[in-house]
């Protein structure tokens, strides 16, 4: 199945499985943040990516990138970062609606992390998009 | 059916060519060849001008555009 993707489609699947690989964990597993393992995530995603790009860049023969590759990459992006930007606005206006009509105190230490999980999930789900376009 | 169509497949079996070669002519990947052989991308004009040099045909013999087609 690897083998009819082009080198930047593969670099592209990769970096969406470095991240479905951290985040599942972070979200579904940590139900307590703190920013040791945020920044353990973000470590982990980046060495996760330079290894994985790493390795298709060895096993792949022809490493050509060219305009459709390009064009490619261009329509993901602007999807992806459509996504991220709708995505944020709305989590933004979820925080605000949580801290003035949930329980969710603004003053709070955790606030920053909650604001780090909406964004990494944002992220995600932007990235999501950009490799499905 | 696309608006541009093209001969590629057809000008490429008669020379006795792969995607490969084709693709390493015209500094292209042997997916975009696939891609333009199959009507889902159509090239950008320099890309065209190479294929047609490359297959040593014209770009009317080697490209046509069909208004009617969907872009």
């Amino acid at each position: 199945m690897l083998t009819g993707l082009s080198y930047r489609e593969k670099i592209l699947y990769a970096s969406l499985a470095a991240e479905l690989v951290v985040y599942c964990p972070y979200f579904f597993l940590h139900q307590q943040n703190s920013v040791n393992k945020v920044a353990s995530m973000i470590v982990a995603i980046i060495v996760l990516q330079i290894i994985l790009q790493s390795v298709i860049a060895a096993v792949t023969r022809y490493r050509v990138t060219d305009e459709r590759d390009r064009l490619i990459e261009l329509r993901g992006y602007r999807a992806g970062y459509l996504a991220l930007a709708s995505l944020m606005v709305l989590g933004l206006g979820m925080l605000w609606f949580h801290a003035t009509v949930g329980h969710l105190r603004l003053d709070s230490k955790m606030v920053g992390l909650h604001f780090l999980s909406v964004f990494f999930g944002m992220l995600i789900i932007a990235d999501i998009t950009k490799t499905v376009t | 059916m696309a608006a541009i169509r093209n001969q590629i497949r057809e000008l490429r079996a008669l020379r006795e060519m792969t995607q490969q070669e084709l693709a390493d002519k015209i500094g292209v990947t042997r997916q975009t060849v696939i891609a333009m052989e199959q009507d889902k991308y159509s090239p950008s004009l320099e890309t065209a001008f190479k294929v047609a040099i490359v297959l040593d045909v014209s770009l009317e013999q080697c490209f046509q555009y069909d208004p009617r087609g969907k872009r």
